[in-house]
């Protein structure tokens, strides 16, 4: 009894903190309710989109955080691709995000090695990265991805051929 | 700040999973019903055996859950809803923080990972569940797809004139049932759940036509598929729903396929009630939030379905373009819908019909290319913007997951809008300007067999990129040299560029920062430092499937455009391979040369058709001289600015 009536005089506190801070705090700039996951056709260059829901900025969730989660979401996504029956240009089996960190209006997008498992040519890398840059710079005010894997920036895949050691835009594509 | 739940204490309750017992330790009632922290290592590794990753870091909001099958199940702190790849949900409560771990209301998290809770005696099985079946039809071929939590790799349990039965081992399913298919061959489908709560098995017997053909099965991203097609005599147009449905083994869930009733007259589809009638006792599936997403590429509907429901698609033939699909056992949560669409839909209209059935009817501008995908919490239907001569006209399948009956109905809330605002055309330039660079030796032509020494490039039974391409170099050196230009190779043999005696596997643990991109660079430097005219890399692609195929020339900088479109310009066509075209891309070596420069992807190594031709002397003479005439061709048209030799 006593620690609900507690829980509820928290709550309480805690919807009256966060209402004035609410009222107080500017919200950001009109935040998008959905995200277009863009995917490399088999064409090779191509692109398709894929829209996901969004969730818009919640309460408690300053600026800065609500784009890092955009960010993270987005490249998830990205990095999943569009739904397993639609015919895309994939990053290998296993690839995932790792974490991300934005710097202005460039994303760092960290990659599990996975992504060096596939020894392929230009067709695949060429796609599977248009396709997170694409992604990720659908994030407003994001205007350039730079990859790492597990941590380190990498001058090109093993073996590969994008170069990967400076951001990537959409123009580059 | 994010909002943390007061005290919380951590209990453990155990399950049984693939037949081993999983301990969740990080477990929490504070909500009022289960939730499982984040951190929890029976849940880590639950996922982990489902073919799933977590991303999440502590002092993180969301909890993205990337499903073997690429879709991404989404949760936030204090957000009930939460999105299973393009459909939302709203969860029994909103995920909460307890110290900085997230705590996920477990009954919501284990469905949108199709697994179900079921109790054996004190023990409660975690089963795996298919979660839905759907067949895709034309009067030629049947396709069967099924999809389920993790990877499905069923085997044929038998197979005789007439049926063939596929078991997959370890799932159950709440899809029991019979239902005809008549198409591609295939009669009818059955589903049955045999065998115990802690070892379940779900069979699928699909009964066929004497003679029909099946594929070998294959995985998907996890999904299971498999063709049928070309038996006896060819089944009758829009035949689906047309007979009687089977009687259904001894949970009957199933209702006939809605009766299509073609041709029709009126403009509008057909709205008419049909006979179908839910078996008592059963729950109804909600169906709620239809919505339209339009983008370039077409208009993708979603359909989030909480519950079990069956449904049946049908497409009729242009002239006339409609489509509807017929969710059945199945109730609308919103009034009905009637909304004009943007191209390539006219319409959309959603409708309770009759008290099982909601239809979802659209009208699309043209023969354009449907495809319907269902999930454990809904259909999705994508409509490109493509003609198609010929596709699938109709198809049925089902859908859900088990949901208890105490737990609630969640309210479904629609996926917003989609709106491409976006000009990515980007900064694609399509002529590039006349190049600046004046080459100090303008006879001089700097070719780059890609790869070599420690890195072979791409392989296929033991043929080497790099052999390939030093192979494909010398050739165009010989024609070039003989054309009066001097040539200079970045490699003779097969060695790197750049010598180096890092391993491959030293090079990931140093981050690759040296060798690739000294070994790269120094192709570049070749060129760089004699003054070249042009730079010309030859290498030859690959893809972790066998489908993509044909010859691309990529570039990188203005400069290169017209070299790269003289090059490719007869390439494809000389070869006997697919005109991939030429495609901007960041590509290293053809960056980092001062001049024009490209990098030609001769075919794919990975790819049969390819593969063969890559093996052939004549065909790589004949890459050799088709790019020696696209230098010449370009030679021609952009001589050298104040040229004197
Ligand atoms: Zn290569």
């Amino acid at each position: 009894m006593k620690s609900s009536r507690a829980l509820l005089l928290l709550l309480l506190f805690v919807a009256v903190a966060f209402g004035a801070w609410k009222f107080f705090s500017s919200r950001g700039p009109g935040a998008a309710d959905h995200l277009t996951v863009y995917y490399t056709k088999l064409d090779g260059t191509t692109l398709g989109r894929w829209p996901v829901s969004l969730r818009t900025q919640q309460s408690g969730e300053s600026d800065i955080e609500h784009l890092h989660n955009m960010v993270l979401y987005a490249a998830v996504q990205a990095v999943a691709g569009p739904p397993s029956d639609v015919s895309a240009i994939r990053f290998p089996p296993g690839t995932h995000v790792l974490g991300v960190n934005v710097h202005g209006s460039t994303a760092t997008v960290d990659l599990s090695k996975d992504v060096t498992s596939q020894g392929g040519g230009s067709f695949g890398e060429t796609g599977e990265f248009k396709g997170l840059v694409y992604t990720v710079t659908g994030v407003p005010t994001i205007q350039a991805v730079q990859v790492t894997i597990e941590g380190s920036t990498v001058a090109t895949l093993p073996g590969g051929h994008l170069e990967l050691d400076t951001p990537l835009r959409r123009s580059d594509f | 700040m994010l909002l943390a739940a007061a005290s919380a204490r951590a209990s453990t309750a155990t399950y049984l999973f693939d037949g081993r017992p999983l301990a969740l330790t990080h477990v929490s009632h504070a909500a009022g019903a289960a939730a499982v922290g984040i951190n929890d290592p029976g849940l880590r590794s639950l996922v982990r055996s489902l073919g799933a990753v977590i991303t999440w870091h502590p002092g993180e909001r969301y909890v993205l859950i990337t499903t073997g099958a690429a879709q991404v199940i989404s949760f936030s702190v204090g957000d009930r809803g939460y999105d299973v790849g393009p459909l939302s949900a709203t969860a029994e409560f909103a995920p909460y923080l307890v110290g900085s771990e997230v705590y996920l209301p477990l009954a919501d998290l284990l469905r949108s990972l199709s697994l179900a809770p079921r109790s054996d005696g004190n023990a409660t099985v975690l089963q795996r569940e298919i979660t839905s079946i759907d067949v895709r039809g034309s009067a030629q071929q049947a396709i069967l797809v099924a999809r389920g939590a993790g990877s499905l790799s069923p085997r044929v349990a038998s197979e005789s004139g007439d049926t063939i039965v596929y078991a997959f081992d370890g799932f159950g399913s709440t899809l029991e049932g019979s239902r005809p298919v008549d198409a591609g061959g295939v009669r009818s489908m059955q589903v049955r759940v045999t065998g115990s709560v802690r070892n379940p098995r779900t069979l699928v017997t699909l009964t066929l036509q004497p003679g029909t053909r099946h594929d070998p099965p294959r995985s998907n991203d996890g999904d299971f598929e498999v063709a049928f097609g070309g038996g006896g005599s060819a089944p009758p147009l829009l035949a689906g729903g047309a007979s009687a449905p089977v009687a259904a083994a001894p949970v009957a869930t199933m209702t006939p396929v809605a009766e299509p009733t073609p041709p029709f007259a009126s403009a509008s589809p057909p709205d008419g009630t049909n006979a179908s009638a839910a078996p008592a006792g059963t729950t109804i599936a909600t169906v709620g939030g239809v919505s339209v997403q339009n983008g370039s590429d077409g208009a993708t509907v979603t359909i989030p379905v909480v519950g079990n429901a069956q449904f049946a698609w049908h497409r009729l033939r242009a002239p006339d373009n409609r489509f509807w699909i017929d969710v059945q056992n199945a109730h609308l949560a919103d009034g009905p819908l009637d909304q004009p669409e943007p191209d390539p839909l006219i319409s959309v209209r959603v409708r309770q019909i009759d008290p099982q059935t909601v239809r979802v009817a659209l009208s699309v501008a043209g023969s354009k290319n449907i495809s319907v995908s269902p999930s454990a919490t809904g259909i999705a239907i994508s409509v490109g913007t493509q003609e198609v001569a010929d596709g699938p006209h109709f198809g049925s399948g089902s859908v859900g997951t088990l949901v208890s009956s105490n737990e609630p109905q969640a309210l479904v809330t629609p996926v917003p809008p989609d709106e491409y605002g976006q000009n990515d055309a980007g900064a694609t330039w399509k002529f590039g300007p006349h190049s600046t660079y004046v080459p100090t030796r303008p006879k001089l032509i700097v070719i780059d067999p890609g790869h070599g020494g420690g890195d072979v490039g791409t392989t296929r039974n033991g043929v080497t990129e790099a052999s390939l391409t030093l192979d494909m170099a010398k050739r165009l050196q010989a024609i070039l040299v003989a054309r009066g230009w001097q040539v200079q190779l970045t490699r003779e043999t097969d060695v790197d560029v750049k010598r180096t005696t890092q391993s491959a596997q030293e090079a990931i643990s140093d981050g690759y920062r040296s060798t690739d991109a000294q070994d790269l660079q120094a192709r570049d430097d070749i060129a760089n430092n004699a003054g070249a005219r042009l730079f010309v890399s030859i290498h030859v692609n690959s893809f972790i499937n066998s489908g993509p195929s044909g010859t691309t020339t990529y570039f990188s900088k203005p400069d290169d455009v017209p070299l790269a479109q003289a090059v490719q310009h007869d390439l494809a066509a000389t070869l006997g391979t697919k005109d991939d075209g030429t495609i901007k891309s960041k590509l290293y070596v053809t960056l980092h040369a001062n001049m024009p420069a490209v990098l030609v992807e001769t075919a794919f190594l990975s790819n049969p058709d390819d593969y063969a031709k890559l093996n052939s002397a004549d065909w790589r003479q004949r890459v050799a001289e088709s790019i020696a005439d696209g230098i010449d061709q370009y030679a021609k048209q952009y001589p050298v600015p104040s040229a004197n030799q």
